[in-house]
């Protein structure tokens, strides 16, 4: 457990799946050497297969006993899709469009395919994912090398890539398989809450582009913040999968919202739901009908009397009052471990530990980072 | 029953003195330059080949599902060692048959390479009590050379360079400069999968890039088999192997089992002679040690002294997160090191899972940094029994393939 915690909500009844997030993570993040494949945020439709196909099949996490689960490594090719481009210069001398690899599988294969019989009773919902950023990971507690770390000043998990020795065993332990396996520089990454954009007080990347507004970022012990209020004060914002143990902290607003189901002649069944309640409760564990409850006494009330603050919060009048960063905080922090600010550090290998001394690390900008750090 | 365990006794202690003549691994002195070789080099034509056994490592269980499938009923290999020295430095070759070569290599999350690892003690000047064998222990530190069958790749950080690791559209250079900066990363990001670490204990293992290391290592795969080869200097800032006898580890990966770190085979600590250097008896007497006791009353006091309460003795036993699983403990472990675990059992706490992983077994207490390991001391077992239960952990090991 981290000093502080950083957590993301996301409010599911206004996510609409147009993938800004999913762009905006993957032009930061993911569009080169060697993670073209991976998805540090994706929005899948639920149900269905997810990224990758079939995750919350695969294992991980932790058991009642607080026993990490053995788990399954997803396989580049069959689970998460072999990314494929298109032959945009070949087109000029009059060439067919193509695909420079056959499609087999990817991301989003059964985007809004559902479940349910069209028209009388399907339904799905859009459900963005990112790292959990766990209180415990099964990333963490799997790794052999303890290459993986959880940051003392905001709980952000990251992986040390020069400890990293791309065993895999993160993957397999992850029940969210939200870390991925780098096949060209033979190492694991993930989602490092855009960290290095965290500490200048922006929010991530996935939160900032987000056209429905659906992603608050704050410290879940910052009363003033927004995500405070959703998940302490109104306990409507849940984990994902509360049952892998995993203590999760990104937050999900349930979908409260769905249409009615029609009957044979294609009349409205009144007072029908499509969205089953035994889909949320295994999504988000029995807390969800809790959360429910608020949202719709908040939502009549605001109704009636024209005032609720749940409400006003998940309208988002104002984007930038959805997150809640402290860019001064990252600052105090740095001076007083005196360290470069914005060096994803893990101190416990420092030189001298094992290794003689350290070696230089050079970063682009100010000093370059020697001795004593590995 | 009294007259007959003396007679074990004794046969037992005549059989440790004839095996203590002979060393595990006979290192031949030579006189040709030994710092860049590979398995070609003709001075393994002088050296003399020892056959040695490699053990599944079953003392930790990882968390991969189809990789414990995979590995459930692995057996011992056989490998042919052998090792020359010329002062300046000293060579190994590992020969081992597999028959599926798997070299890691193109984009693929599920491909695992086949490899080899030589592992040496910062200081074995006490024989009795090594390093633990699994990449060392607290306060007893050993190096080990890794070299793994992956296709030499594109690592911009390879050579802890960050800065090369941007995307070239994002930086602000254009035409020749573009070109330069691109050739730039190619050259620093190809690899060699060749890694030297220092460690005392698997989970603090940590690479050596202080640019102290002048190891060489090489792979290559012919009829059916893998050829390591490895050089380094017999003296460097980490360990002396320049005495009579030195303690040497060796350890396999087979890629076609998903093996990588903890899934191998596995060595115990070897003797190698260095021939023509005096010294080194007691080390090589010591790591060819036979407890001199009858295994089928250590299997009888080890289930009196409820020891699987904590550990997984034999295979068929149920799995616990406790102690470490002994089912392969005879295959790795020597003599010495079980008498320690027994009598002292916070001299080695091995480094095991992750204390979050299975955080309802505490293994281990820590104050300052020192662990105290949670196993009963035994050192108040009588010396039959104590001789009886090293005997019946000794003969704890697969089959050999």
């Amino acid at each position: 457990m981290s000093k502080r915690q950083l957590a993301m909500v996301m409010d599911l009844n206004k996510c609409i799946g147009c993938q800004t997030c999913t762009v905006a993570c993957k032009t930061q993040w993911t569009n080169r050497n060697g993670r073209e494949y991976m998805y540090w945020n994706n929005v899948e439709t639920y149900p269905g297969t997810g990224y990758p196909k079939n995750w919350m099949e695969l294992g991980g996490g932790f058991d009642a006993a607080g026993d990490l689960q053995p788990g399954v490594i997803p396989n580049l090719e069959a689970d998460y899709g072999v990314p494929w481009d298109y032959n945009y210069d070949a087109l000029q001398g009059g060439a067919s469009f193509e695909p420079n690899v056959e499609p087999t599988w990817g991301p989003n294969w059964d985007e809004d395919e559902g479940a349910g019989v069209f028209p009388q009773d399907n339904y799905f919902f859009y459900l963005p994912r990112i790292c959990n950023h766990c209180s415990n990971p099964g990333c963490l507690s799997a790794c052999p090398r303890d290459a993986i770390f959880k940051r003392e000043e905001d709980g952000v998990v990251l992986v040390d890539l020069d400890r990293c020795q791309g065993y895999r065993y993160c993957i397999a332990g992850c029940p969210y398989k939200k870390i991925y396996f780098n096949p060209k520089i033979s190492k694991s990454e993930k989602c490092i809450l855009c960290f290095p954009r965290i500490e200048q007080g922006l929010p991530p990347a996935c939160a900032q582009q987000c056209v429905g507004r659906i992603r608050f970022v704050g410290f879940l012990d910052d009363e003033e913040s927004q995500v405070y209020k959703l998940v302490h004060q109104y306990k409507v914002a849940i984990g994902l999968r509360p049952d892998y143990g995993t203590q999760p902290n990104v937050y999900y607003v349930p979908p409260t919202e769905s249409p009615a189901k029609f009957d044979a002649d294609g009349k409205i069944i009144e007072g029908s739901t499509r969205l089953p309640i035994e889909e949320l409760e295994k999504l988000f564990g029995d807390n969800v009908h809790h959360a429910i409850k608020t949202l719709k006494l908040e939502m009549k009330k605001r109704k009636e009397t024209g005032e609720s603050e749940l409400m006003d919060i998940l309208i988002a009048y104002q984007h930038q009052d959805m997150f809640r960063l402290d860019n001064n905080y990252y600052q105090i922090v740095a001076k007083e471990k005196g360290r470069h600010a914005l060096a994803p550090i893990d101190t416990r290998y420092i030189a001298g530990k094992h290794t003689k001394t350290g070696h230089v690390m050079n970063f682009m900008q100010g000093e370059d980072f020697s001795g004593g750090y590995h | 029953m009294k007259k007959a365990t003396n007679t074990l006794i004794v046969a037992g202690m005549v059989a440790t003195s004839l095996m203590a003549a002979d060393a595990a691994v006979s290192a031949v002195k030579v006189d040709a330059d030994l710092s860049k070789i590979s398995y070609s080099s003709s001075v393994w034509k002088d050296a003399k080949f020892s056959e040695i056994l490699l053990y599944p490592q079953t003392t930790i269980k990882f968390n991969d599902k189809k990789a414990n499938e995979l590995n459930a009923m692995s057996r011992a290999k056989k490998a042919s060692v052998a090792a020359v020295y010329n002062g300046k430095n000293i060579a190994f070759m590992i020969k081992w048959s597999d028959s599926t070569m798997s070299i890691q290599e193109g984009l693929s999350t599920t491909a695992y390479p086949d490899g080899f690892a030589v592992q040496f003690a910062a200081n074995y000047s006490n024989p009795e009590a090594l390093p633990y064998i699994g990449m060392g222990s607290d306060g007893r530190p050993v190096v080990v050379h890794l070299q793994k069958a992956v296709r030499p790749f594109f690592e911009p950080n390879g050579h802890g360079d960050v800065a090369m690791q941007v995307n070239p559209n994002q930086t602000d250079l254009f035409n020749e400069d573009l070109e330069k900066f691109n050739n730039k990363v190619k050259k620093i990001g190809s690899n060699d999968y060749e890694r030297s670490f220092i460690s005392e204990g698997f989970r603090s293992m940590t690479e050596i890039k202080d640019g102290s290391n002048n190891s060489y290592a090489r792979l290559s795969y012919k009829r059916d088999g893998w050829m390591g080869t490895l050089s380094r200097p017999m003296v460097d800032g980490y360990v002396d192997l320049s005495a009579g006898a030195i303690p040497v580890a060796f350890a396999i990966w087979d890629g076609d089992k998903m093996g990588r770190d903890g899934l191998k085979n596995l060595s115990q600590w070897l003797s190698v002679k260095l021939e023509g250097r005096s010294g080194g008896d007691e080390l090589i007497a010591a790591l060819a040690a036979q407890a001199p006791g009858d295994a089928a009353a250590g299997k009888e006091a080890i289930a009196m002294n409820g020891c699987i309460g904590c550990h997984q003795v034999e295979v068929t036993d149920p799995v616990n997160f406790m102690g470490p699983a002994l089912s392969n403990i005879g295959g790795y472990s020597t003599a010495g090191y079980l008498k320690e675990s027994l009598v002292k059992p916070t001299a080695v706490v091995v480094p095991g899972y992750n204390r979050n992983a299975h955080s309802n077994d505490m293994w281990y207490t820590e104050e300052n940094g020192k662990r105290t390991s949670a196993m009963t001391d035994y050192s108040w077992l009588d010396e039959v029994s104590m001789n009886n239960i090293i005997a019946y952990l000794q003969s704890l090991k697969a089959e050999v393939e």
